[in-house]
């Protein structure tokens, strides 16, 4: 009798602890008994889709090879897609979805730089984890947002290592050519503050609208300045437009981009013209190109999980920030809750992952946790090589 | 001396291409009186289109120009019969909401089919991609197709409303609407031809201007500012106006960016539209009528 009595208590005590475990797990939004929801939110259509359905892509084989391996902490990864459509008003509408009424846990997301700087305020208030994958703009994490991480190269350590670069290959007559909409300040203001503090001058300073459809004007002028390098701050368009009207004139300087231009393969098609890109430089937030060897086992997986799809440097863009967001949840232990997350992604020191150039560090005080560009190129006939990693001084 | 050859020269072919956009504009407008705030995207939809069957689908060029100017064509019928038709007798701001609705709904769509094909598409040029020396001038060949490819099309549909019956009665209708009812001209016919006549004009712009400019769902907006600036520099219901605003305003621009400064490129055009509007308000050759715009 007094046996089963006691049994009976402790069965109800274990009744009560399971019941208080799911009431405390309930709290936490996104997190089941074996499940955890992450949310992404960029461009899923239009133009900026490469850096945001290519990236989601990444994410979700690191997802599907995490969770059958068993989850984390016995807890299965679910994706959560948003599209933002690069449009500032729809990123604040699709993480306010995400937040409320998706209930995520975290956010892995952020293509467009203009479209995620937005979203930050809503971010912010929420008090949500989030890593920013593909979006550059410096203030999304400047000044800091205690919840927001950034496993992309910044505009200002992108800007920097243009002109780092360019010095290092031993121009000596620098010129700029930049967009001057929300996201080319976001790299022209630093780009100019990193002349300033090498005490030079660009000795040509030229503008491109996003839309435009012709470089005459502008490379007869580069030209005559006698330009020997051009930082092109510049999305792919204006950017294939310019490389090429320089060819189209002979002018075949040193043409150095950053990670808007982030496909040198692409590009070259883009330009269409024999030749054109034969001195064309640029920036990748990953160390490998996408034919690398290295990379075979997640090639294999993204056209497994995406028939028709090939392996493309944004879909690395999501395999690394997947990879962190995966560490982060391990460290941040069983008992989930937003804060563990954050205090393990503070924590996260020279964490490397299969993608990046560079240890992932991140702190307190810096959430710019990839300061590690790498340094591509593509000759003419011949496929995308790494030239060099950068670390901005 | 080479500088200014090559900026005109660039500013020739820029130029040619912002008038085939207003010629288009302008069709329309000077038949019905309407401005089509659809041209960019039915421009944008049409240059998919070719892209589709040249370079998908590996149908030679002349084709997929002409199925996407028969297509174009569609679509502005398609434009008529949604937009316009119903609403003809409504005020001009439903008119307008209605154009601007079928450009969010072509932009959409086009962002569906081909937004995730890449950012910016390129279209092979239908010239050699190396560029060739003429006298001291070095010009890409795809320039100077763009140049004859938009005399041709511009020549063209001169002849079609100074030498055609169709063309006629389009000129009727958009000089007097009710006379030419009187006369027997079906006006409801009249204007879906000319919704039809304004987008396969944009189709051919588009197809032609592609190997230069790249395709992507959002370019149809800044196409049709520039065209519907030239148009207005032209005078709204002028066909000529539209070639010589066109053309004007790739000048001027090109003058700007090489004499002044890159960041004058932009605006330059619009400053002196500002000055020319305010001394001619119908623009440079437009009637001095009053229209609904």
């Amino acid at each position: 009798m007094a046996l089963k009595q006691s049994l009976r208590t402790g069965l109800a005590g274990l009744v009560m602890m399971g019941a208080a475990l799911q009431a405390t797990q309930a709290q936490v939004p996104g997190v089941t008994a074996d499940t955890i929801k992450i949310g992404s939110f960029a461009a899923l259509t239009g133009p900026g889709y490469l850096y945001g359905k290519l990236p989601m892509n990444g994410i979700e084989v690191v997802f599907d090879q995490v969770n059958a391996a068993g989850g984390i902490n016995g807890r299965k990864l679910e994706l959560v897609r948003e599209d933002d459509r690069c449009d500032p008003a729809a990123a604040i509408g699709a993480v306010k979805k995400l937040i409320y009424e998706d209930k995520v846990f975290a956010i892995i997301g952020g293509g467009c730089s203009n479209a995620t700087f937005a979203a930050r305020e809503a971010l912010d208030e929420a008090k949500i984890p989030m890593i920013v994958m593909a979006s550059v703009h410096d203030g999304i994490t400047m000044p800091i947002s205690p919840t927001i991480f950034s496993v992309a190269t910044t505009s200002t350590i992108e800007s920097q290592a243009q002109l780092d670069f360019a010095i290092a290959q031993g121009a000596k007559r620098i010129a700029v050519i930049s967009m001057r909409d929300a996201w080319g300040r976001a790299r022209y203001n630093p780009l100019i503050e990193a002349f300033q503090k090498k005490g030079i001058k660009p000795v040509l300073d030229e503008e491109m609208a996003p839309d435009a459809n012709d470089a005459t004007a502008q490379v007869l002028r580069l030209k005559a300045a006698n330009a020997d390098a051009v930082l092109i701050v510049l999305y792919p368009k204006p950017a294939a437009i310019f490389m090429r009207d320089a060819q189209k004139l002979g002018f075949k300087p040193l043409a150095v981009g950053q990670t808007g231009i982030a496909d040198p393969a692409a590009f070259e098609d883009q330009v269409g013209s024999p030749g054109a890109t034969a001195t064309f430089r640029t920036i990748s937030m990953v160390r490998y190109t996408p034919e690398d060897p290295a990379v075979d086992k997640w090639r294999k997986a993204i056209e497994a999980k995406f028939p028709g799809d090939r392996l493309s440097v944004f879909n690395l863009f999501g395999i690394g920030a997947a990879q962190v967001m995966v560490e982060g949840l391990k460290r941040a232990g069983p008992d989930l809750t937003r804060e563990k997350l954050v205090a393990a992604l503070n924590g996260l020191k020279d964490f490397q992952t299969d993608v990046y150039p560079g240890g992932i560090t991140c702190s307190e005080t810096d959430h710019r946790c990839n300061k590690n560009p790498a340094w591509i190129a593509k000759e003419p006939g011949k496929p995308v090589r790494v030239l060099s990693v950068t670390k901005p001084e | 001396m080479i500088l200014l050859t090559y900026l005109l020269l660039s500013g020739l072919t820029t130029g040619s291409l912002y008038a085939l956009i207003a010629l288009g504009i302008v069709v329309v407008n000077k038949a019905t009186g309407v401005i089509n705030f659809a041209h960019g995207e039915l421009f944008m939809f049409s240059g998919f289109v070719a892209w589709m069957l040249h370079v998908q689908m590996g149908v030679p060029y002349l084709p997929s120009l002409l199925v996407a100017v028969a297509f174009g064509f569609a679509l502005g019928v398609m434009t008529n019969l949604i937009a316009f038709r119903p609403l003809k007798n409504a005020n001009i701001i439903s008119l307008v909401l209605a154009t601007i609705g079928i450009a969010f709904m072509l932009r959409g769509t086009a962002r569906v089919i081909w937004g995730g094909k890449g950012d910016y598409l390129p279209f092979p040029p239908i010239t050699s991609p190396e560029p060739v020396m003429i006298g001291d001038i070095m010009v890409i060949p795809q320039q100077l197709a763009v140049l004859a490819g938009a005399l041709v099309i511009m020549a063209a549909f001169a002849a079609f409303f100074r030498l055609t019956r169709a063309g006629k009665m389009m000129q009727a209708t958009a000089d007097n609407a009710k006379a030419a009812t009187l006369v027997g001209i079906r006006i409801d016919r009249i204007y879906m031809l000319s919704f039809g006549t304004g987008a396969a004009i944009a189709a051919a712009a588009a197809v032609l201007m592609a190997p230069l400019t790249l395709l992507y769902p959002d370019m149809g907006f800044s196409f049709f500012i520039k065209g519907f600036a030239a148009a207005v520099l032209g005078g709204l219901t002028s066909l000529p106006g539209a070639v010589l605003g066109g053309i004007s305003i790739g000048i001027i621009e090109a003058l700007a960016g090489g004499y002044i400064h890159s960041s004058f490129i932009e605006v330059s055009a619009f400053i002196v539209i500002m000055f020319v509007l305010v001394v001619r308000p119908t623009g440079l050759l437009g009637s001095s009528g009053l229209r609904r715009v």
